[in-house]
């Protein structure tokens, strides 16, 4: 006990600088990383003039709230919001759904074309998203599903489930055996076993992934400004080209100002959730 | 067990997909058309005068709705493609009138030659723009508005430098020797000229009888390895090195002229008209534009005429289409859409402002279906780069792509 | 941020399987099908991918083999001519420069992604909570950013006009970067494509990372600290093992999405300098197949372009299924 207690006081004089080091290290590398976020935030707030001035400006000395409003009042603004909001949940629950039922076929049961489904999977994900853009809309149109967020809602699930299924197996695969074997000693189904006492281990590989599903969802392009032509209808990311989708000069303020609003409700999102998924993971490994 | 958790799971699906029909608009409905234009006329000053050719039309059209949808011009190809393909094309799009002919010759229009009589001033249109809606001695599209290039310039500097509105293409250069000592730094341009900015290298080879291609029988031959082309180049070379400082390889968007021009690195711009709105806070009331002059005395330059054309996809309704077309593109519209700065469809409402008098003389890109080829290609921008940087001779690059140009126009003919 | 316009799920982890000290006992759940139970759960993401992804992926097959450009697309018609797109696309020697450099420029990516990534990894660890708290907000926001805006402000930085990244340098005394332009050449312009994409790319490979790290048995690291392995021999023999399955997962990833990256290189570069000099593979299938309207030779191209992807994969995923049959 005593020949522990000496190596660990020596190191926590050494430790404790140490650790200094990497908090300070850590910062600083925030810092770097976050350096364009922040320049998108800061010309959010400077006048014109200072944006397309010869020399740059960290802050602007005057700063200006005009590009926010201006942002806001474009048209459609709540409406894109409502929309891609709509879009993202309706996205994320549907595809975790429908991916954690197909993860825990693939997961706990041997059957067979497992491994076919398992490539197919991967396939999609290797597939290039230009080359289907056309074909797509087609298909959609024949389901009179052009223009409507029904059908970029069904577009954006095809590409996202082949994600979440690989990833939600590997957490299911995850489980430990013993916990399954316990519940089941108890008398309850399988399945109910598998509902009541695994499903919260689980979740936090679901909030995870809903993590991801809401950003690559929440900032998708391609797909929005083909399959919707009503502005009405846009989602946000196509709402913001029309910043400098004219034939004129681009307001650069209003583009930097419009796109910290839409990112906020992502960051919000990631706040709320985050704690919950980096408290499950670490207490996953608790081992009994 | 398992069979109640896949079918909670799709009714959850199920109802959430059908809250979200339910909220979302469908398809267009059958007593209704569907009118593509482009954002910019989405503009508080402009808006107005679509909704009020949508009104007309509407009077005249009782029961049948107009669905005006703006596109941006960096997506509203591919979406008109898609549409294309999926068969619900809008009954009336606007196009970039350098847009026109590959999709013309690909057969995405409906013929309107039969009607062509029946919209306002279509025997005075603007030659320029409505050469862009014709192919094939066939009417496809109406020409809608356009903008030419012109010389924006600080009055004050002008003063300073104790000169006049050049007339000539000449007095121009002479004049910018004299501007560069109004400004400071090694990067005040008397002239911001970026190196690439092909819209004006070509105005300098139609000034001097060059063009860039020409077609015989069918086939394009390049143009630019002419003797009268190469004077031309030659001419923007020698006026890019008295009155630019610009970058040699980079092109007009950046940095943006008007951006130059407001950091006050600039005595003048060479650009749209519209440039005028973003000058900068500081020389707002210093700035003016004229006529970019010529070689003789009160000719302009040749300025490149952009500008829109309407035209009815196949698949839309062609009566209707045409009748909102026809409103759009009246009298009463046009003078409108004048009024707001634009340039109209007719000779017979052309003003007298700078914008419409630098249109009295325009070129245009040659209208061949793969031109849009050439321009992705940067086979100008490169020639241009190449002979501003001393690369290449002016002979030498004009040659080389000039022999590209006619490669891509006559590829797959 | 997406980094190919197909929206990605990133994988927070495929948990690993915990190093234990006795041997893992073998899936004992792998009996028989329990009758229509598998095959039900997987029924709902068969048909929904299927019915949406079914006909789009066979037109792309069908559509290489046909001579089809805007006429075809408007009479709704192309006409067969078997092999010819494809016989065009591989003696276009652009093709195959495009694809060296594609290659060397996923190799470079990826391995300066999965590397930073595992660093950042590594640190989120070593911090206390509130800056750890921190560096992942940081990671989000950055994550947060739509490419589109992420391109411009980048241009914005480094541009030799105004950018702020010349400002810096010339007062940092590091030399003189006044109106430095930052992308004269090829190598500079894609130098600067691969340092958007890789700082892109960071948060997610980091905070799959550090999720996974979390997996790491801290008595094993103990005890191994006991013995006095240092940090770099815990890592090889500890940490490393237990993350392989995620690494093999995010490198497959990266390589995907790298492979075929178009918004960064196009829109930094600038449709007006792109050209074949610098065409990387997603760009080179835009311009060439969708810019020229032939998407005969686009679906083509796409066709080899998932060919090359599938071959450059197969290796991670061979290995990451076998690991997990042997777990």
């Amino acid at each position: 006990m005593s020949a522990a207690a000496v190596p660990r006081r020596r190191r926590s004089a050494r430790g404790r600088a140490r650790s200094t080091g990497w908090n300070v290290l850590a910062l600083l590398l925030c810092a770097v990383m976050v350096f364009p976020v922040f320049w998108m935030l800061s010309t959010a707030f400077k006048p014109d003039d200072e944006i397309n001035g010869d020399t740059p400006t960290w802050f602007s000395l005057s700063p200006t709230l005009q590009h926010f409003r201006d942002a806001m009042n474009r048209p459609y603004f709540w409406d894109t919001v409502q929309n891609s909001l709509v879009v993202v949940c309706v996205t994320v629950v549907a595809s975790i759904v429908l991916a954690f039922l197909a993860a825990v076929a693939l997961a706990k049961y041997r059957f067979t074309g497992r491994k076919v489904f398992l490539v197919l999977m991967i396939g999609i994900l290797m597939l290039p998203a230009a080359g289907l853009v056309i074909p797509l809309y087609v298909v959609l149109a024949r389901y009179h599903l052009t223009n409507t967020l029904t059908g970029v809602i069904l577009t954006y699930m095809t590409f996202v489930l082949p994600f979440a299924v690989w990833t939600l197996r590997g957490f299911v695969l995850g489980i430990p055996k013993d916990l399954e074997e316990a519940a089941m000693v108890d008398g309850s189904s399988r399945i109910g076993a598998f509902v009541r006492i695994l499903l919260p281990l689980v979740a936090p590989g679901l909030v995870a992934t809903s993590v991801f599903v809401f950003i690559t969802t929440w900032n998708e392009y391609i797909f929005a400004s083909v399959l919707l032509s009503d502005q009405s209808n846009q989602t946000v990311t196509v709402w913001l080209s029309y910043f400098y989708g004219t034939s004129r000069n681009t307001d650069w303020g209003g583009l930097m100002a419009a796109s910290t609003l839409t990112a906020i409700p992502v960051v919000v999102f990631f706040l709320l959730v985050q704690r919950r998924i980096m408290f499950g993971l670490t207490a996953g490994a608790v081992r009994g | 067990m398992i069979r109640a958790r896949i079918i909670g799971a799709a009714v959850l699906v199920g109802v959430a997909l059908a809250a979200v029909a339910s909220t979302a608009s469908g398809g267009t409905k059958a007593d209704s058309i569907t009118v593509w234009l482009q954002v910019d006329a989405q503009a508080e000053n402009w808006a107005p005068i679509v909704k009020a050719a949508s009104d007309q039309f509407e009077k005249a059209h009782p029961g049948v709705t107009v669905d005006v949808q703006y596109q941006t011009w960096t997506d509203h190809l591919k979406k008109f493609d898609a549409t294309l393909a999926g068969g619900n094309a809008p009954d009336v799009i606007e196009m970039g009138n350098t847009e026109m002919t590959k999709y013309m010759a690909a057969g995405a229009f409906q013929d309107l030659t039969s009607l062509k009589g029946s919209f306002a001033n279509s025997s005075t249109w603007l030659a320029g723009l409505a050469a862009a809606g014709v192919y094939n001695k066939k009417t496809f599209g109406v020409p809608y508005y356009a903008g030419s290039r012109v010389v924006t310039y600080r009055t004050d500097l002008f003063k300073k430098a104790k000169i006049k509105v050049p007339q000539t293409l000449a007095q121009f250069a002479t004049d910018a020797r004299r501007l560069a000592a109004t400004g400071s730094g090694k990067s005040f341009s008397p002239v911001y000229l970026a190196g690439t900015d092909w819209y004006a290298a070509m105005s300098f080879v139609y000034e001097y009888g060059g063009s860039i291609a020409s077609q015989a029988g069918g086939k394009w031959k390049g143009e630019l390895g002419s003797p009268r082309s190469i004077a031309g180049l030659t001419a923007f070379k020698t006026f890019f090195q008295a009155a630019s400082r610009a970058s040699k390889t980079t092109d007009e968007t950046h940095p943006n002229p008007y951006d130059v021009y407001a950091q006050g690195k600039a005595a003048a711009i060479v650009g749209p008209a519209w440039f005028s709105c973003c000058v900068g806070k500081k020389y707002t009331k210093t700035t003016a534009q004229f006529v970019m002059p010529g070689r003789t005395a009160g000719q302009p330059l040749p300025g490149f005429l952009g500008g829109s054309i309407l035209a009815v996809p196949v698949g839309g309704d062609k009566a209707l289409g045409a009748d909102w077309i026809k409103a759009y593109t009246s009298n009463q519209s046009m003078t409108a859409l004048r009024s707001i700065g634009n340039i109209p469809n007719t000779t017979s409402l052309l003003g007298n402002s700078v914008n419409e008098r630098a249109a009295k003389r325009s070129w245009f890109v040659p209208t061949a279906k793969n031109w849009v080829n050439v321009e992705n290609g940067n086979i100008l921008r490169n020639m241009l780069a190449q002979i501003l940087t001393g690369k290449l001779t002016v002979k030498q690059a004009a040659q080389s792509a000039s022999d590209n140009i006619a490669r891509v126009l006559n590829a797959d003919l | 941020m997406a980094r190919s316009p197909v929206p990605h799920t990133p994988t927070a982890a495929v948990a690993a399987p915990p190093l234990r000290v006795r041997r893992r006992r073998p899936l004992s759940t792998a009996r028989v099908a329990q009758g229509a139970a598998p095959y039900l759960l997987v029924l709902p993401v068969v048909v929904a991918i299927g019915a949406i992804l079914g006909y789009p992926l066979y037109r792309l097959v069908t559509l290489s083999f046909q001579r089809y450009g805007l006429p075809e697309l408007i009479q709704r018609h192309g006409s067969w001519v078997g092999l010819e797109n494809y016989r065009s696309v591989l003696s276009d020697s652009v093709f195959w420069d495009t694809l060296v450099r594609t290659i060397v420029f996923t190799v470079v990516n990826v391995t300066l992604t999965m590397v930073l990534g595992m660093l950042i990894a590594l640190l989120l660890v070593r911090v206390v909570a509130p800056v750890r708290i921190v560096l992942m907000t940081c990671l989000v926001l950055v994550w947060a950013m739509p490419a589109v805006v992420a391109v411009q402000v980048w241009y914005w930085m480094t541009n030799f006009q105004n950018g702020v990244l010349n400002h810096i340098l010339t007062q940092l005394h590091v030399g003189d970067y006044d109106q430095h332009d930052w992308y004269a050449t090829t190598f500079s312009k894609l130098a600067m494509v691969t340092l958007l994409v890789v700082w892109g790319a960071l948060p997610f490979v980091a905070i799959s990372l550090y999720a996974g790290l979390a997996q790491v048995p801290p008595e094993l690291v103990e005890a191994a600290k006991i013995d006095g392995a240092g940090p770099l021999r815990v890592f090889r023999d500890i940490t490393f093992p237990t993350l392989r399955p995620i690494v093999f997962i995010l490198t497959s990833l990266s390589i995907i999405w790298d492979f075929g990256v178009f918004t960064q290189p196009y829109l930094l570069i600038g449709s007006a300098h792109v050209d074949s000099s610098n065409y990387l593979m997603g760009v080179y299938v835009y311009i060439e197949g969708y810019a020229h309207s032939d998407f005969g030779r686009g679906a083509a191209i796409s066709m080899l372009m998932l060919l090359i992807v599938a071959a450059l994969s197969v290796v991670y995923v061979r290995g990451k299924v076998r690991m997990e049959e042997i777990t």
